[in-house]
C-alpha cells in the first residue's frame, strides 16, 4: 500500500507531473519573454493535456494497434517508476536496495524505447526517420554519460546505491567540488539534459520544421498526452538525478528547489540561443569532443583530483 | 555401475543437463514443421540427438580425457550439421567452423597434457593449480581459447555470424545460440573456478578480452542488414559478458556471468527461432524486402519483442538481472582495488562503461531489428498469409515466458535454484524488487485502462490512413527499411575506416590463417615447378647432405 501511495501520489506520479508541468511552463513562459511574447498562464499546460484527452485518437491503418496505443503507455509508467525510487531515496536514503542507481538508468531508457517503438507502429517514413534519429540521439549521449556516471561511482567509492551517493556527500562534500566532478556536471547540464529531455540544439529527432514532429506525427489525443506527461515528468525527473549525484550535499526543500531552478535555467537558455543541429552532427560531438572530456574527466577521478 | 570416477553430478552442472534437454525438445518440436520435405531428415535428426547426448557427456563427466573426446566429436556433429543445408556457402562455412573449433580442440590437447604432467591425474575434481610457472599459464590459456572458439569469444567468433546466414536456422538456435554456449561458458567457469587458483592478472585478461567482444562484435551487428548474420553477431557480443562476470572473480560477477549465459541461451534461441518462423513465411531474411509484420505473424511478433528487450537488459527482463548483476561484479573488483592500482582500477571502469554501453548499442540494432521486420512499412511479403502453426509458435512462447519468469521472479527462481548453489561464497545482495516493480507497472496500466473504460472518459479511436507532406499517395514510394538506419554512424571517419576493415575480413582470424598459410604454401608451390632435372638436383643435394651426415660425423 505505501509503494502504492509513494507510486501514484508522492512522490511518484501525481507530484512529479504536477512539478514537470509547471517546469514546462516555466520554460514556455521564458522563453516567450525572450522572444518579446507574453506567453501562457501558469495552468496551460495542464488545460493542454486535459484538451488531447478529449479528443479523438487516430490510428494508422495497417499496423499493429495495440503496440501503436500501448508503446506510450510503458514509457509512462518506467518514468514513473524511476521517478518514484529517486523521490523515496532522496527522503529515505536508508531504504534504497543496492544497485538502485543503475535500475533508475535503465528505467529511464525505457521512454526512449517507447517511443522509438511507438514510431516505428505509425507506419510512416518520417516516423522512421524520427525513430531512427531517436536512437542514434540516445547512443550519443549513452556514452558520455556513462562516463560521468562512473565518475561519481569512483569518487564515493564504488557506491551504486542513491542513499549511499547522497550520504557519502553528506559526510564529505558534493561531487561537485573536485575538478573530475564539476567536469562531469557541466558536460551533463550543457549537452546531456537538452538531448534527454529533447530540448534544442538536439532535438533533431523531433524537429518540427524538418520532419513533422517525426516521432510524433501519428499521435493524437490520448497517445500523444500520455508522451507529452512523461517528457514533462522527466523534465523533473533528470534535473533532481544530476542534483543528487553531483549536489547532493544539502537536499533540503529550499536548496533542492534552488538548485533545481539554476539547472532548469541553464537547459532553457541553451535551448533559447542556439540552433538546432544535424544528427550526424550531434553524433560527432557527443563521440568526440564531449565524449573525449568525460574521458579526461574519468582520468582525472582515477587520479584523485 | 560404479559412474563416480568419470562422472559426477554437482550444483554447476546440474541445471546445465537441465537447460541442454530443453533446448533439445523444444528445438525437436519445432523443427518437426521448419524441417519438414528437407533433404537429408534421417541424419538430420540423428546428428541433433547425438549432439544432445555428446553434450550431457561433456558436462557431466568428471575426466579430462572423456571431456577432451566429446568435445571434439560436437565439433564433428557441429560441422555434420551446418552442411545439412547441402549448398555451397554452407559447405564453406562448415568447413571454415571446423577448422577454428578444430584448430582450438588441437590447444585443448595441449592444455590437457599439461595439466597432467603438472597434476598428474585427469580427475577434474582432484586438480587445483595455481599460477606459478609458465606452464600452468600455457594450460590455462589454451584451455580459455579452446572455451572462446565454443562459446564464440574475439578473436575465434568469426565462425558464428557466418554459421548464422548460411546454416538451418534450427542448426543455429540449437547450437552456436544455446548449446555451444552453454558448454562453453561452463566448462569456463570450470576451469577457472575449480581447476585453477584465479590471479589477477588472468582476471585482467579475462575481463578486457569480455569488454573486447561486447562492443566489437555489437559494432558490427549495428551494420548488418541480415537478420540472422546480426542475430549472430550478438551471439558473439553476449559472450563479453560472461567473460566478463566470470573474469571478475567476484562472487557476485561469477554468478551474472553464468546467469548471463542461461539468459543468453534462452532468448537467443528464441530470437533465432522467432526468424526462422518470418523466414519460413516471407522465404527472406533481408531487412529490406521485409516490414510490418506485426498484424500477419502477432504472436512471432510478441515474443520476439520479448527477447529483444531481454536481450537489450530492459528491466523487468531477464537479461537485465545478470547484467546488473555482472556490472555490480565490476563494480566490487573496482572497489576492491586500493588506491595505488590505477591501472587496474581503470581497466575495470573502461569494462564497466563498455558493458553498459554495448547494451545500449544491442539495443539500437534491436531496435532496427523490431522496426525493420514487424513494424514500419510494409514490405514485398505478399506470399505471407497467416501465423505459422503451433508447433512452430508454440517453442518461441515457451522460450519468451521463460525470459519474463526469470527476470520478474529472478531471485526466487533461476538464482535460488540454479545459480547461488553454484557459486560459493555469495552473500547476496540487495535485490531490487522486480515483482514489485512490475506489480506497479502492471497496476497502473490496469488503472490506466479502468479510468478510461469509464462512459464519460472513453477514448475515440478512428483508423485512418498515415500522413505525410498533405497527401497519402506518396507513402508507397518512400519506405524506410532497417538498412539506412544507422548509415549515420557508419559513415563517421574514424568508424567507416575500421568497418571496410572488419568486411574486408582484417580481424577475422580465420582469413588471416587463411593468409598466412597460402603465403607459405606460394613458398612452396615455387620449388614444385614441375620440370623433371630441378627435382633431380634437389635428390642431388639431398644425396649429398646424407653422405656428409654418415660419413663426416
Amino acid at each position: 500500500m505505501k509503494g502504492l501511495f509513494s507510486y501514484l501520489i508522492f512522490p511518484g506520479f501525481l507530484f512529479s507531473a504536477f512539478i514537470g508541468l509547471i517546469a514546462g511552463w516555466l520554460d514556455r513562459k521564458i522563453t516567450a519573454r525572450i522572444q518579446w511574447r507574453k506567453g501562457p498562464p501558469w495552468y496551460q499546460n495542464f488545460l493542454d493535456i486535459l484538451k488531447l484527452l478529449g479528443k479523438e485518437t487516430i490510428i494508422p491503418e495497417g499496423t499493429s494497434a495495440l503496440t501503436f496505443i500501448f508503446s506510450p503507455f510503458f514509457g509512462f509508467l518506467s518514468a514513473v517508476l524511476a521517478t518514484t525510487i529517486l523521490g523515496r531515496s532522496i527522503i529515505f536514503p536508508r531504504e534504497g536496495f543496492l544497485g538502485d542507481l543503475i535500475v533508475v538508468l535503465y528505467l529511464l531508457m525505457i521512454p526512449v524505447i517507447s517511443i522509438i517503438i511507438g514510431a516505428s507502429a505509425s507506419h510512416n517514413p518520417l516516423a522512421s526517420l524520427g525513430a531512427s534519429r531517436e536512437m542514434k540521439m540516445a547512443l550519443g549521449y549513452e556514452l558520455f554519460f556513462l562516463f560521468c556516471v562512473s565518475v561519481v561511482i569512483i569518487k564515493t567509492n564504488g557506491a551504486i546505491q542513491l542513499g549511499s551517493i547522497i550520504n557519502h556527500q553528506m559526510s564529505f562534500k558534493s561531487n561537485i567540488f573536485s575538478f573530475s566532478g564539476f567536469l562531469a556536471f557541466l558536460l551533463l547540464v550543457l549537452f546531456y539534459l537538452p538531448a534527454k529531455l529533447g530540448f534544442v540544439p538536439f532535438d533533431a529527432p523531433e524537429a518540427e520544421q524538418e520532419i513533422i514532429a517525426g516521432t510524433m506525427i501519428e499521435y493524437s489525443g490520448l497517445g500523444l498526452a500520455i508522451f507529452k506527461l512523461t517528457k514533462a515528468i522527466l523534465l523533473y525527473t533528470m534535473p533532481v538525478l544530476l542534483i543528487v549525484l553531483f549536489l547532493g550535499k544539502d537536499l533540503s526543500a529550499l536548496f533542492l528547489i534552488l538548485k533545481y531552478l539554476a539547472i532548469l535555467l541553464t537547459v532553457i537558455i541553451i535551448k533559447n540561443t542556439n540552433p538546432r543541429l544535424r544528427i550526424d552532427q550531434v553524433l560527432r560531438l557527443f563521440w568526440g569532443p564531449v565524449g573525449i572530456l568525460a574521458f579526461l574527466a574519468v582520468i582525472l577521478a582515477g587520479l584523485g583530483y | 555401475m560404479k559412474l563416480y570416477p568419470l562422472f559426477r553430478l554437482d550444483t554447476l552442472n546440474g541445471f546445465i543437463g537441465i537447460f541442454i534437454g530443453l533446448f533439445f525438445v523444444l528445438i525437436l518440436i519445432y523443427s518437426l514443421d521448419f524441417m519438414w520435405k528437407k533433404r537429408n531428415l534421417l541424419q538430420y535428426y540423428f546428428y541433433i540427438i547425438l549432439t544432445a547426448l555428446f553434450s550431457l557427456v561433456v558436462v557431466f563427466t568428471n575426466d579430462l580425457r572423456l571431456l577432451l573426446v566429446f568435445w571434439g566429436l560436437l565439433g564433428l556433429t557441429l560441422y555434420l550439421l551446418i552442411n545439412i543445408a547441402d549448398d555451397e556457402k554452407a559447405s564453406l562455412t562448415a568447413k571454415k567452423t571446423f577448422i577454428i573449433v578444430g584448430g582450438s580442440d588441437c590447444l585443448m590437447l595441449l592444455g590437457i597434457a599439461i595439466i597432467y604432467f603438472l597434476s598428474g591425474t585427469f580427475q577434474m575434481d582432484k586438480i587445483k593449480l595455481s599460477f606459478n610457472s609458465s606452464l600452468t599459464n600455457l594450460a590455462y590459456l589454451c584451455l580459455v581459447i579452446a572455451c572462446f572458439a565454443k562459446a564464440g569469444a574475439m578473436p575465434v567468433h568469426s565462425w558464428i555470424p557466418d554459421c548464422a546466414e548460411y546454416a538451418p536456422l534450427t542448426v543455429t538456435a540449437y547450437l552456436p545460440a544455446s548449446l555451444d554456449k552453454l558448454l562453453g561458458i561452463y566448462l569456463l567457469a570450470r576451469i577457472s573456478l575449480d581447476l585453477f587458483v584465479m590471479n589477477s592478472i588472468m582476471n585482467i585478461f579475462l575481463m578486457i578480452i569480455g569488454a573486447i567482444t561486447i562492443i566489437a562484435a555489437v559494432m558490427m551487428a549495428l551494420i548488418q542488414h541480415n537478420i540472422k548474420r546480426l542475430l549472430g553477431y550478438h551471439a558473439v557480443s553476449q559472450v563479453g559478458y560472461m567473460v566478463l562476470g566470470i573474469g571478475t572473480g567476484v562472487a557476485v560477477g561469477i554468478a551474472g556471468g553464468i546467469f548471463h549465459m542461461l539468459n543468453h541461451a534462452i532468448y537467443k534461441s528464441c530470437l533465432f527461432l522467432s526468424t526462422a518462423n518470418v523466414e519460413y513465411r516471407t522465404k527472406t531474411s533481408e531487412l529490406d524486402k521485409l516490414g510490418g509484420l506485426a498484424k500477419i505473424l502477432p504472436i512471432t511478433y510478441l515474443s520476439c519483442l520479448v527477447a529483444s528487450l531481454s536481450i537489450s537488459g530492459v528491466p523487468p527482463f531477464n537479461g537485465f538481472v545478470s547484467k546488473w548483476m555482472v556490472y555490480q561484479g565490476i563494480i566490487e573488483k573496482l572497489t576492491a582495488y586500493s588506491a595505488q592500482f590505477t591501472a587496474q582500477r581503470f581497466v575495470a571502469i573502461l569494462c564497466l562503461v563498455a558493458a553498459m554501453f554495448g547494451s545500449g548499442l544491442t539495443l539500437a540494432s534491436f531496435m532496427k531489428l523490431i522496426h525493420g521486420v514487424f513494424l514500419g512499412q510494409d514490405g514485398d511479403n505478399k506470399q505471407v498469409w497467416a501465423e505459422v502453426s503451433w508447433r512452430m509458435w508454440l517453442p518461441t512462447v515457451i522460450l519468451a515466458v521463460v525470459c519474463i519468469v526469470f527476470g520478474v521472479f529472478a531471485y526466487p527462481v533461476p538464482l535460488k535454484l540454479f545459480i547461488f548453489p553454484a557459486v560459493k561464497g555469495i552473500d547476496f545482495i540487495g535485490t531490487w524488487h522486480a515483482g514489485l516493480s512490475t506489480l506497479l507497472i502492471i497496476l497502473g496500466l490496469v488503472l490506466g485502462i479502468s479510468i478510461f473504460s469509464l462512459r464519460d472518459l472513453k477514448p475515440v479511436f478512428r483508423k485512418d490512413r498515415p500522413f505525410m507532406g498533405a497527401e497519402t499517395t506518396a507513402l508507397e514510394l518512400t519506405k524506410v527499411s532497417g538498412v539506412e538506419f544507422y548509415n549515420t554512424i557508419k559513415e563517421l571517419k574514424v568508424l567507416s575506416f575500421i568497418y571496410k576493415k572488419a568486411e574486408a575480413g582484417f580481424f577475422d582470424i580465420y582469413e588471416q590463417g587463411k593468409r598466412f598459410v597460402f603465403a607459405i604454401g606460394r613458398g612452396l608451390q615455387y620449388l614444385h615447378n614441375g620440370v623433371l632435372p630441378s627435382y633431380l638436383v634437389w635428390c642431388l643435394l639431398g644425396m649429398l647432405g646424407l653422405f656428409y651426415v654418415i660419413i663426416f660425423k
